[in-house]
C-alpha cells in the first residue's frame, strides 16, 4: 500500500476523505496526518445554532391549538435547520474531520432524539467537545442530558414510582451490552437514577433531592447507597464494558468483520487508560495493522458519510437547506431522527434496491442538478433522469480537474483517489463513455461521473 | 457538427448500451437458495393508515350514549350511520365497506393494540412494522422477516413508495420500493448503470463490493420484471384521482398482470386529526373507499379476489372525548379490517369497544395485533408465524 492509499484510508475513517488539496502534499507521513487531525481536533468550532426564543410552560399553555400547532412546526424545522448546519459544517473547507465523525458515532451510540432544539444543541455539543475524552464523562454528560433525560423518561424516574428506560438502556445499548446484568440490576440502577431530572425550561440538569431515593442498592453484586454516578463507576469498573464498546468502535472505525484478537488487545488498552477515547483512537490509527488491506474499502459509507464525501469532491454548495435534509432522508439516514434508541443499523442495512440506485445515479443528478454540462460530438438528445427536484446545488470541479490535467487526464489517478477498492479503468466503460465527448475537459467530467456512479464508490 | 446538450437532457446515448438487455449472469439471479418457496398463489395487501385513524369514528358505536356525549362536536349523526348491527354501524364516508359487510367479505375486528402503548406516532408504528413488545427495539419488520424466510425474488413484497418501510426490512433481505414501474425501469436502465453492469461482468471486483454488485444486479432484473408484468394488463377501471388510487390501480394491474410478487403494501397518510377532526377524515375516508372499491371490483371482474387479502391498520385510535378544538388526540385501542373474497368468518369478529372501562381515557386493548398477524401468515400466507414473529401467538379462530 503506497503512502497516499493510506492517507486515504485514514481520511476516510477519522474523516470523509481525503481533501483532494492535500493531494499536493502527498508526501505527508501518516504520522504527521494523524498529529494533525488530532491537533485541529483541539480547536472545536460550534455547530451555528438556530435561535429559539422558549416560551414559558404558561405561555405555551395559552396560546391556542392552532398556534401551539404552529409553535411545534417551527421547532422541527428548527431541528432541521439544526441538522443541515452541522452537516454542512462537515462538508465546508474547514471542517474538522475527526471531531465530525466521532461525534457521528457517538450521534449514532447515544441514539437520540429530541423535538427541542436548545436540547438538541446542547447534547451535540456535549458529543462534539468530549468524543475524544475520557468516556466517563461522555457518558456521565449525557446522563445528565436534558434531551436524553426526555427522550428515555427520566424525568418520569421518582422515588416509589421509578421509570426503568433510561436505565435499562445504559446497560444494554450505552456501556456493557445484553446478557451482562440482570433484570434486578436494571431495577435498581433505575432507583440510583431518580430524581436526575433536567429544568423543561433552560434544559439544565437538576438534581431533585425530594424525587431522589437515598435508600440502599444491590447493583452488581456490590452493596451501597448508590447514585446515578456511582452505578456508572460499576458499569465502568467491568471490563466487559470496554470489550462492548471497543467491538462497537472497530465495526465503524476498523473493520465491520471482528478480529477478536484485536478487540481484546484494544480493550485491555482502553480499560487500562482509564477509557480514554482519544488515546484508543490515536493508537488505532498508527497501527500497521489499520492499514491492512483486508480493511481498507471494507465499510459501505453511511449515508451521511457518502453524502459529505461526494458534496466535497464536487465542491458543492447547497442552494437550500432542504437539499441537505431531503438527501438523507431518500438515503435513509436522517440525522437526529434514529430510527429508535438503538441506533442505525448501518452496514448493508444501508442498502436496499431504492437507496443503492439512488446512490449509483446521484453523481449524474448532481451533475444535471448543478448544470455540470457535457458536450457530445453527433449525438441525439435522450432521456433524462427526472427526479430529485428538490436538490438545489451548484458545483465547481475545475480545482479537482487542475489536479488530474497533466498531459492528458488520468482516468486511473483519478480512480485511484476516488475508490478505497481499486479497479483497473483502462478500457473500461469510463473510458468508452469519455471518448463521445467533444473536449478534454468534458473528458474529465465523464470520468469522474462514471467513477463516482460505481458500486466500489459506496465503500470506504 | 457539436451537438450542446442543455441540462434537460443529459445522460445520452453512448452506443454502448443495448437497451433492455441485462447482462445478470444467472449465478446472481437464483437471489438465495435459503428460502423455501411457499406454495401458496394467495396475495397479501397492506394498508397502512399513517397518523393515527380515529376508529371510533369509522366503526361508530351509534346507539351507546357515552359515544355521544364524550364528543358532542365530532360524533357521527345516528341518522347518518350506515348501521351493521344493532350497536355498531359505519361512517357513511365508508360505504363500500358496508357492500362488502353485506357480502361476507370483511371481518373487523375491534380493541386491537398491544400491552404498554405507545402515543408516539413513530415509536408506535415501529412496534406495529416490527411487531415487537413495546420495550423492544428490532431493527427488521414483520413482513421483511416474511421476505427473509420465503423470497424467490427481489421483488417478493414490494412498497408501493419511493423508499423502504421498516415493516419490509429483513435481517437479511429486503422488501423491494417502487412508486411506478416505468420510473423505476428508467433509473436501472440509464446508459450508466447499464454500462457498469457490463462492466461489471467484464472485470473482476473486489470482494468486498459483491453485496453491492448482487443487490444491483437483483434491482435491475427485477425492475425489468415488473415493468414488463406492469404492460400485461391495463384496467379499464376508473380508479378516483390522488395517490391512494394511483396506487391501489398499481397493485391491481401487477396482481392482474401476473407478477410472482406476494406482498403490497400501501401508505396512506393524514389520520392526524387534532383540530377540526370532521372534514379531513371524512376526505380521508371517501377516498379511501372509493379506491378500494375500484381494486376490489378490478381484482374481482379478473378472478383474482378470492385470492387476495387485504389488511388495514393504523399505529393507534385516538382518544374517546375529543379536544378542544374539534379533533381527537393519540389513544390506544383501534380496529383492523380484514378483507378477502374468501373470508370464512366474516362480520364482527368480537363486542364493540367498552366505552365505560377506559385505559386513561382510551380504549383498552383486547386483542394483540400480532395474533392477527399470526392468524395472516398462518392461515393466509401458511407460514410458520412463530419463527417470523419470534414468540408463539395464537390466530383468531377461524377468520381466515
Amino acid at each position: 500500500m503506497n503512502n497516499q492509499q493510506k492517507l486515504q484510508h485514514l481520511y476516510w475513517r477519522a474523516g470523509f476523505g481525503l481533501p483532494y488539496t492535500a493531494l499536493r502534499k502527498a508526501n505527508t507521513t501518516t504520522e504527521q496526518a494523524i498529529q494533525q487531525l488530532f491537533r485541529t481536533a483541539k480547536k472545536i468550532k460550534a455547530v451555528p445554532s438556530p435561535k429559539y426564543d422558549v416560551p414559558s410552560k404558561a405561555q405555551f399553555e395559552r396560546l391556542s391549538p392552532k398556534a401551539k400547532q404552529e409553535k411545534n412546526k417551527v421547532l422541527r424545522q428548527l431541528v432541521a435547520d439544526l441538522n443541515s448546519n452541522w452537516v454542512l459544517q462537515m462538508v465546508s473547507e474547514d471542517s474538522n474531520p475527526l471531531v465530525e465523525k466521532m461525534a457521528l458515532f457517538w450521534h449514532g451510540h447515544f441514539a437520540c432524539e429530541s423535538k427541542r432544539v436548545d436540547f438538541a444543541v446542547n447534547q451535540l455539543n456535549i458529543l462534539r467537545t468530549q468524543g475524544l475524552g475520557k468516556f466517563r464523562d461522555l457518558v456521565v454528560a449525557i446522563a445528565k442530558d436534558a434531551a436524553m433525560i426526555m427522550y428515555l423518561n427520566n424525568q418520569q424516574n421518582r422515588k416509589n414510582k421509578p421509570n426503568e428506560n433510561f436505565a435499562r438502556e445504559l446497560l444494554e445499548l450505552f456501556t456493557i451490552g445484553r446478557g451482562h446484568y440482570t433484570e434486578q440490576d436494571v431495577k435498581e440502577a433505575a432507583r440510583a437514577f431518580t430524581g436526575w431530572f433536567a429544568n423543561r425550561f433552560t434544559g439544565e440538569f437538576e438534581f431533585k433531592e425530594r424525587q431522589h431515593d437515598v435508600g440502599e442498592k444491590v447493583f452488581m453484586g456490590k452493596t451501597g447507597y448508590f447514585d446515578g454516578e456511582d452505578i456508572i463507576d460499576i458499569i465502568l469498573d467491568q471490563k466487559q464494558t470496554a470489550v462492548y464498546l471497543v467491538t462497537k468502535i472497530y465495526r465503524y472505525f476498523v473493520n465491520p468483520t471482528l478480529d477478536a484478537n484485536r478487540v481484546e488487545e484494544l480493550a485491555n488498552l482502553f480499560y487500562k487508560s482509564n477509557y480514554d477515547i482519544g488515546k484508543l483512537m490515536q493508537f488505532i490509527f498508527e497501527s500497521e495493522w489499520f492499514y491492512a488491506s483486508a480493511n481498507v474499502g471494507a465499510k459501505i459509507k453511511s449515508p451521511v458519510e457518502f453524502l459529505v464525501g461526494f458534496a466535497k469532491v464536487l465542491n458543492m454548495k447547497f442552494s437550500k437547506k432542504e437539499s441537505v435534509l431531503f438527501t438523507q432522508r431518500a438515503l435513509g439516514q436522517v440525522l437526529f431522527h434514529p430510527p429508535n434508541v438503538a441506533g442505525w443499523k448501518g452496514g448493508e442495512n444501508w442498502i436496499d434496491n431504492a437507496t443503492l440506485m439512488l446512490r449509483m445515479n446521484m453523481a449524474a443528478i448532481a451533475f444535471e442538478r448543478a448544470e455540470l454540462n457535457i458536450q457530445f460530438q453527433d449525438q441525439p438528445e435522450q432521456k433524462t433522469i427526472k427526479q430529485f427536484k428538490k436538490l438545489e446545488v451548484t458545483a465547481s470541479i475545475d480545482q479537482l480537474q487542475k489536479l488530474f490535467r497533466k498531459e492528458k487526464y488520468e482516468v486511473q489517478a483519478l480512480a485511484d483517489f476516488l475508490l478505497q477498492n481499486s479497479i483497473a479503468t483502462d478500457g473500461t466503460f469510463i473510458e468508452e463513455l469519455a471518448q463521445y465527448t467533444a473536449t478534454a475537459d468534458d473528458k474529465f467530467k465523464f470520468y469522474l461521473l462514471g467513477i463516482m456512479s460505481l458500486p466500489e464508490y459506496q465503500m470506504c | 457538427m457539436k451537438n450542446n446538450i442543455n441540462r434537460r437532457s443529459f445522460l445520452t446515448r453512448t452506443g454502448l448500451a443495448t437497451a433492455g438487455s441485462l447482462f445478470v449472469p444467472n449465478f446472481l439471479k437464483a437471489f438465495d437458495q435459503q428460502s423455501t418457496p411457499l406454495n401458496s398463489e394467495r396475495k397479501l395487501i397492506v394498508i397502512q393508515w399513517s397518523g393515527g385513524n380515529d376508529g371510533l369514528n369509522c366503526i361508530v358505536p351509534y346507539k351507546n350514549n357515552l359515544y355521544y356525549e364524550a364528543r358532542p362536536t365530532i360524533a357521527i349523526d345516528s341518522k347518518k350511520v350506515l348501521p351493521l348491527t344493532d350497536d355498531l354501524g359505519l361512517n357513511p364516508k365508508l360505504s363500500f365497506l358496508r357492500k362488502l359487510y353485506d357480502q361476507g367479505e370483511i371481518s373487523i375486528v375491534n380493541n386491537v393494540g398491544y400491552p404498554d402503548p405507545d402515543r408516539s406516532h413513530f415509536r408506535s408504528m415501529d412496534i406495529w412494522q416490527t411487531a415487537s413488545n413495546a420495550d423492544e427495539f428490532l431493527s427488521s419488520g414483520w413482513l421483511g422477516r416474511f421476505v427473509d424466510a420465503h423470497a424467490a425474488t427481489n421483488h417478493y413484497a414490494i412498497e408501493l413508495d419511493d423508499t423502504l418501510s421498516l415493516a419490509l426490512k429483513g435481517d437479511t433481505k429486503s422488501g423491494f420500493a417502487m412508486s411506478n414501474p416505468r420510473q423505476l425501469h428508467q433509473t436501472t436502465n440509464n446508459e450508466l448503470i447499464q454500462a457498469i453492469q457490463k462492466h461489471h461482468h467484464s472485470h473482476e471486483h473486489d470482494e468486498k463490493v459483491a453485496y453491492l454488485y448482487q443487490t444491483l444486479s437483483n434491482t435491475v432484473s427485477s425492475a425489468d420484471y415488473i415493468f414488463e408484468k406492469s404492460k400485461t394488463y391495463k384496467t379499464k377501471q376508473n380508479y378516483p384521482k390522488g395517490a391512494l388510487g394511483k396506487q391501489m390501480k398499481q397493485v391491481a394491474e401487477l396482481i392482474i398482470g401476473g407478477c410472482d410478487t406476494q406482498v403490497y403494501y400501501v401508505n396512506f397518510s393524514g389520520f392526524d386529526t387534532h383540530v377540526n377532526q370532521t372534514n379531513k377524515q371524512d376526505r380521508l375516508l371517501e377516498e379511501y373507499s372509493n379506491a378500494l372499491e375500484a381494486l376490489v371490483n378490478d381484482l374481482k371482474k379478473n378472478g383474482f379476489w378470492d385470492d387476495t387479502l387485504i389488511m388495514n391498520f393504523s399505529e393507534f385510535g385516538r382518544r374517546v372525548a375529543e379536544n378542544g378544538s374539534r379533533g381527537t388526540d393519540h389513544g390506544q385501542a383501534n380496529n383492523v379490517y380484514l378483507m378477502s373474497g374468501k373470508i370464512k368468518k366474516a362480520g364482527f369478529y368480537n363486542t364493540a369497544p367498552d366505552l365505560v372501562n377506559l385505559s386513561k381515557g382510551d380504549l383498552k386493548y383486547e386483542v394483540d395485533f400480532r395474533n392477527i398477524y399470526a392468524t395472516v401468515l398462518q392461515d393466509w400466507l401458511q407460514t410458520n408465524d412463530q419463527s417470523i414473529l419470534g414468540r408463539p401467538f395464537d390466530s383468531l379462530n377461524g377468520i381466515l
